[in-house]
């Protein structure tokens, strides 16, 4: 469900215990749900993630392939977004009902992330202005429950943590032509460098307090809401507001500071679980949705 | 290079599986909380989530409305990162817009759709992970999603795609057999009565081999069957231990 | 249900794409021996007492050969003596990724049984699976898979050690590494060649043994005669950039220091390079595919005139050849020059044994000889024997395995002897094989489905076909045939047109679809006449007897009836099966007197001349149209003939008959194709002859100009009507050379399948479409043209493979094969040069 109906009486109780620091689900104003985060969970991608937070749930696909560079940056490669807005979520985005939707995440997405302070874009560049590696980052939204651009977010780092981009031998031949040639051994392959890679914080305005991970209903009581990129060295790189209704300028600094305190907290805790993963290698049970 | 050989003299196919047995199907109900029903369902490299909604008021345009019985309303599409090649985009294709109609008929045949009349159920599949034998996996996973949802059905709704090679039937087909050259045939079927809900095939075959090929389809269905009915069984166990019963 | 646990396998290809393939482990992949009481097999392949006596292995033992073995030494591998072979899966998937001849020869040793050849699929079982490990190149992998399962095998085996006598298995390699890892693991393992030198009854054995690259050294001096073959991937950018050619390489059969490649181009454009002296030739043998770079303008050069024989000694110098290259360097014509390139990269070996003689070395005792080949186009060999006394004066085959840059001749090693050279029997053994000629006698199998003797037909034949007894049906056949397909008859209606027949022999009555039999035909294809002999295409009982419609037997036919005006303008066409009575059996010659004697009346004669006359109209019909009139039967008669001369070619005309005999099978091969075309658009086989690119007409050109005669080759009708008008004074036969000549620059007419061309053009009959109807006895083109005709007109129903259009073409390009090969053989047979004759 994209949006749910909220009564009167509702928001009352919501925002009164907001006020108080006690949340209906009796979470604090800056306390996450329950986060459930797996790689490697789609075996025909390069690096896959699957997150849930809350009833939240989405699936991020991480392809690479070999294209062009931009003309302007020749040395660098480059990630592209899509976020898909399934019918499976809510009925609402059946056919291209969810494709507005989609097309605000995907865009915001690439400013978040495709930027040379995020990613190494440098090491995506296999020979300069020829061929770089495009790594095509699909977002799938399975069900929503509010904080989309945190799960988004959370679950791209995963992915790119996880995604391995199999190594390349360049060969020229005497007329000057290059080719490339794939490394046939499956263990060839670089890693990207995730540390940099930020995460988003959705503060939302309820009555006079600055909630995070807000649920629909919450979402229903706020005026309005704003986003904020933050590295793990507590950087902000990016914030935007979204939705509708306004804030005061006082607000948006506050709403900054708790969100940079939130996002720097975030992302100790992500790598060291991403890495716990990774260091069982192929002894791991997979679970997937089986779980 | 020499194509691939999907049979070898020993009687082995490309993945090592004999040419009656499934591949590995791995099933979970429940697995969303806001939909009505949902279910999970893995074939083999072939994984599937199916989410039903309903039955529910008609959304949309009410001309569709059916006064004797409920609307079924399908959905296929696929992750643009299931297939080898990255798809651009995840549904409204021609192959899609087909896939969604052999759903929804395979569907009107099997949901007792005459208990809910002036109503509509959506019923919406994702191909997270595409290996072959899409159209089987999303009506295996449908049907799950569906009896999760507590729609009545006449009977289970199991599909299986089979082909033909070396005049011998192969079950269950996988990505590399059908892309093979393999002549395939999707079949639809309810087991206890024997009915066939969906048959599909666009492959040339001469005309002496079909029966074989349905007879090897429908064995294949059955086995499909009885997977899903143990899955069925087993989540309700689970379910009824958690609510005490 | 499966037992297994998902392994998953990555390959990447083309463009960056992850492929993800799921990989089954099984616990129900049995061993496959005798002796083993613990896996539930049905049947076991190898045996229990697996003795070969070596002196290395004084015990029983399952061998197990690595890939590379298999690769090299599949001729020793092929002789009964070495039998309980495990063949494993990792082995049989790389032999069939690396060499599909080799992949075909191992599979029919498995599928022997007398050699005890078992496959393990090793890859799918449990305990035998392997993954690549990281740094492990995929070669490495494979070996250590070898390893693995061999490993599994000596101590799945040791289990039952107590009543085997030690039975253990055996590992074949000759990669150092690999040996010397197994023997770490502690197999028991030897060198290909050390385990069957170690055999002590077949010291014989020793001979066939391919030489592997440590011997190669010893034969050879250093000195580097060739330059270097540049790897494939060189070849291929280079192919791609346009700088390297791609084509077949073809020898001269008259100058071993000559051969041209032939490049095929965008559609027709195809052109020659031509490639001179042995360096430039670097090692190619005829029909190898290679790449060639061609030579600048000004080193082009013309082929030579000069017949140059690799002969006498072994040469290891390049002094002599020097002598024999500038023989060839003739300053030509600057017009005359082709296009002249060098051999750069072979890219596929099409190395075949070859039949031929052995030359025993000089020097008395030494094991090393040069073997000649029957086929000149193919290079000398040279091989190791220690039985070169006795193989002398044989004919005797020898496989390639390798020609070293060092090396003046390639190495090679002894296959098998086929008997002493001269004999009858050897030498038509020779010419069969080198021809590829299947002539075997029938097996057993195969013989089974014929019709139990007494034979008559049932009434249930009777029910379901037309009578046509009462009709005045004969045959015309040259003298002496005995495999008469074919009867005519011809009679008058009420409405004063003419009924016309042709009833061919009904074989699809007796070969149904899919039996050995039918295989046997299919892939015989066709019946060989050679050397006064003939190799039947299906067993004689029905090729001489059941389906040779002879006259006062009732025979089974498949007809195909006109009705016809007067002016031979067809009314009306029907085909069925039938059966008929012939009523006499004539040659040419003996119908030919019937017609031209006035005083004979019988209603044979009187039909035999409603024939001819309706045959003549036809005749001339066709060649207004531009049919060509080459195929000179007449002339090829001659020169088959002792005397080889001229002067017979005028008295020997063609009889009316003949031609009256082959206008109504033109007419029916015509009518068929058309019934199966529009009933079958997709599947019918059909038969074209395409129309020859100007260039081939250049040696007919050349020849009519010495004598100052035009000769137009725009279309079939120009050429024909040319050839026609060529005519010299005082030189009578000059007409007939022309179109001896003409039939030189013809392509050969081919079987294809209609859905898998567009061109059906019959460019010497010039007819739109055409097929092989009329001689299923000795055609098997005809046997499908039967079929496809019998459910046409509802008498037969189809069956899958006679629908689908890619075996059918499968089929086509067997039959065209065996059809070129068995020409060839003949011509050969009769000691003319090879000349591909315009096929009707």
């Amino acid at each position: 469900m994209a949006t749910v109906k909220v009564s009167e009486a509702e928001k009352v109780y919501i925002l009164h215990g907001i006020r108080d620091d006690l949340r209906v689900d009796g979470r604090g104003c800056e306390d996450y749900r329950h986060v459930e985060i797996e790689t490697d969970v789609v075996s025909n991608t390069d690096g896959s993630a699957k997150v849930t937070l809350g009833y939240t749930a989405v699936l991020v696909g991480i392809k690479a392939d070999i294209g062009k560079p931009k003309p302007m940056v020749p040395n660098e490669g480059y990630l592209e977004f899509f976020v898909d807005c399934s019918a499976n979520a809510t009925p609402e985005f059946e056919g291209r009902g969810g494709e507005e939707l989609g097309t605000e995440l995907s865009n915001t997405l690439y400013k978040v992330f495709n930027n040379k302070h995020s990613v190494d874009l440098k090491s995506l560049c296999i020979s300069a202005g020829e061929h770089c590696w495009v790594l095509y980052v699909d977002v799938l939204l399975l069900q929503c429950d509010g904080n989309l651009y945190d799960a988004i977010s959370i679950a791209i780092k995963a992915a790119l943590f996880n995604t391995k981009i199999p190594r390349v031998h360049i060969s020229a031949d005497e007329e000057g032509g290059k080719e490339i040639e794939l490394s046939d051994d499956p263990y060839d392959c670089m890693r990207l460098d995730v540390e940099n890679v930020p995460c988003i914080v959705t503060l939302c305005k309820v009555g006079h307090r600055h909630v995070v991970d807000v649920t629909l209903q919450e979402k229903a009581c706020s005026v309005a809401s704003l986003i904020i990129s933050v590295t793990h060295k507590g950087t902000i790189t990016c914030t935007r507001k979204v939705g509708g209704g306004s804030l005061d300028p006082e607000s948006i600094f506050e709403m900054t500071e708790a969100g940079k305190r939130v996002g720097k907290a975030l992302h100790a805790p992500l790598m060291a679980l991403l890495q716990q993963e990774e260091s069982l290698g192929k002894k791991r049970q997979k679970v997937g949705f089986l779980g | 290079m020499a194509g691939l050989e999907l049979l070898s003299d020993q009687g082995y196919r490309l993945d090592g599986r004999k040419a009656t047995e499934l591949r590995k199907v791995q099933a979970r109900m429940g697995v969303f909380a806001q939909a009505d029903g949902s279910a999970y369902l893995e074939q083999g490299n072939t994984k599937a989530l199916a989410v039903v909604y309903g039955p529910h008021e008609m959304r949309g345009s009410r001309s569709r409305t059916l006064h004797d019985r409920a609307v079924i309303n399908c959905q296929y599409s696929m992750a643009t990162f299931s297939t080898a090649e990255r798809k651009r985009r995840p549904h409204g294709d021609r192959k899609s817009t087909e896939m969604s109609l052999h759903l929804k008929q395979t569907f009107e045949a099997a949901v007792m759709t005459q208990l809910y009349p002036r109503s509509q159920i959506d019923i919406y599949v994702k191909i997270l992970q595409s290996d072959g034998g899409n159209y089987s996996v999303c009506v295996n996973a449908a049907t799950l999603a569906v009896i999760d949802a507590g729609i009545p059905m006449r009977d289970y709704v199991c599909a299986c795609t089979v082909g033909f090679v070396d005049e011998t039937p192969l079950a269950d087909l996988c990505y590399a057999e059908e892309s093979g050259g393999v002549s395939s045939l999707a079949l639809a079927l309810l087991p206890r009565g024997g009915q066939i809900a969906l048959l599909q095939m666009d492959a040339r075959l001469h005309q002496d081999h079909l029966e074989t090929l349905i007879e090897a389809a429908m064995t294949a269905c059955k086995g499909v069957s009885k997977v899903l009915d143990q899955v069925v069984r087993q989540h309700l166990e689970e379910v009824s231990m958690l609510t005490g019963e | 249900m499966l037992k297994s646990k998902t392994f998953v396998k990555k390959t990447r290809s083309g463009g960056v794409m992850k492929i993800v393939r799921e990989h089954y482990l099984r616990d129900d992949i049995w061993c496959g021996s005798e002796a083993c009481t613990e896996c539930k097999q049905e049947s076991t392949e190898l045996l229990k007492d697996a003795c070969i006596e070596s002196n290395l292995c004084s015990f029983p033992h399952y061998l197990v050969p690595d890939t590379n073995v298999v690769l090299h030494q599949i001729d020793v591998l092929e002789d009964p003596v070495i039998r309980n072979v495990i063949i494993l899966q990792t082995v049989l998937q790389e032999v069939r990724h690396r060499s599909a001849p080799v992949y075909k020869r191992l599979k029919d040793i498995i599928h022997e049984k007398e050699k005890h050849f078992y496959t393990f699929t090793n890859e799918h079982h449990r305990d035998t699976f392997i993954e690549r490990e990281p740094g492990e190149t995929a070669n490495d992998r494979n070996d250590r898979a070898i390893r693995v399962a061999a490993k599994w095998y000596s101590q799945h085996l040791k289990k039952f050690e107590a009543d085997t006598d030690g039975l253990c298995v055996v590992l074949l390699t000759n990669d150092q590494g690999n040996k010397q890892k197994a023997e770490e693991s502690g197999l028991l393992v030897y060198r290909f060649e050390e385990y069957i030198k170690s055999l002590i009854a077949n010291p014989e054995l020793v001979d066939r043994l391919a030489l592997s690259n440590n011997d190669k050294n010893e034969i050879t001096s250093s000195k580097v005669l060739f330059p270097e073959h540049l790897p494939l991937s060189r070849i291929q950018s280079g192919i791609k950039s346009g700088s390297f050619l791609q084509g077949t390489f073809r020898a001269s059969r008259d100058n071993y220091l000559e051969a041209t490649v032939f490049v095929q181009g965008e559609g027709e454009d195809s052109t020659e390079v031509l490639i001179q002296g042995l360096q430039n030739l670097n090692r190619a043998v005829h029909q190898d595919v290679v790449a060639v770079q061609l030579l600048p303008r000004n080193q082009w050069v013309a082929p030579s005139s000069v017949v140059l024989q690799d002969e006498g000694a072994a040469k290891d110098d390049a002094v002599e050849e020097g002598e024999e290259e500038k023989a060839l360097k003739i300053s030509a014509a600057e017009a005359a020059r082709k296009p002249t390139g060098k051999v750069v990269g072979v890219i596929k070996r099409n190395w075949r044994p070859f039949c031929g003689m052995l030359n025993i070395s000089q020097i008395k005792e030494s094991t090393r000889h040069l073997f000649t080949p029957a086929d000149r186009r193919i290079p000398r060999i040279r091989i190791e024997t220690r039985q070169a006394s006795t193989l002398a004066g044989q004919r005797i085959m020898v496989a390639i395995d390798g020609w070293p840059k060092s090396s003046r001749y390639p190495n090679g090693h002894f296959v098998r002897s086929l008997g002493g050279a001269g004999e009858k029997d050897t030498e038509q053994e020779v010419l069969l094989l080198e021809h590829d000629v299947p002539h075997q006698a029938f097996s057993q199998a195969v013989l089974s489905f014929l019709p139990k003797m007494p034979w008559a037909i049932t009434p249930e034949d009777m029910a379901k076909r037309e009578d046509l007894r009462h009709l005045t049906v004969c045959s015309v056949d040259p003298p002496g045939c005995t495999d008469i397909d074919d009867a005519l008859h011809c009679r008058e209606l009420e409405n004063g047109n003419l009924e016309v027949g042709v009833h061919i022999a009904d074989v699809t009555h007796f070969i149904r679809p899919g039996n050995a039999l039918d295989k046997e035909a299919a892939n015989r294809g066709t019946t060989v006449y050679l050397c006064g002999k003939r190799i039947d295409m299906v067993p004689e009982l029905l090729s001489s007897n059941l389906c040779s419609l002879r006259s006062n037997v009732e025979r089974l036919a498949f007809s195909c009836i006109w009705e016809m005006n007067q002016k031979a303008e067809i009314l009306k066409t029907r085909f069925t099966k039938s059966v008929i009575n012939s009523k006499a059996s004539l040659t040419y010659a003996e119908a030919q007197m019937r017609i031209d004697d006035v005083t004979k009346n019988d209603e044979t004669t009187k039909s035999l001349r409603g024939l001819n006359k309706l045959a003549k109209i036809l005749k001339r019909g066709r060649i207004e149209k531009g049919a060509l009139t080459l195929s000179s039967l007449e002339v090829r008669f001659h020169i088959d003939s002792e005397t080889h001369d001229p002067i017979d070619l005028q008295t020997k005309e063609l009889m009316e008959t003949n031609s009256m005999v082959e206008e109504f099978m033109l007419l029916a091969n015509i009518s068929v194709a058309q019934k199966i075309y529009d009933e079958f658009p997709e599947c019918a086989m059909l038969r074209k002859h395409p129309a020859p690119p100007p260039s081939n007409y250049d040696i007919l050109l050349k020849a009519a100009k010495s004598k100052d005669v035009e000769i137009h080759t725009d279309s079939a009708k120009a050429l024909a009507d040319s050839l026609d008008v060529a005519k010299v004074d005082g030189f009578p036969y000059f007409n007939t050379l022309l179109r001896i000549l003409a039939t030189r620059c013809m392509m050969q007419a081919v079987y294809f399948c209609s859905g898998m061309d567009s061109d059906f053009h019959h460019y010497g009959l010039a007819s739109p479409i055409y097929t092989h109807f009329t001689s299923p006895i000795r055609r098997s083109a005809d046997i499908i043209v039967h079929r496809l005709l019998a459910v046409a007109i509802g008498a037969d129903s189809t069956y899958p493979d006679l629908m689908d259009k890619h075996k059918q073409s499968a089929l086509s390009n067997n039959l065209n094969y065996r059809h070129k090969m068995s020409q060839y053989g003949q011509t050969q047979a009769v000691g003319s040069q090879q000349q591909p004759q315009l096929q009707t």
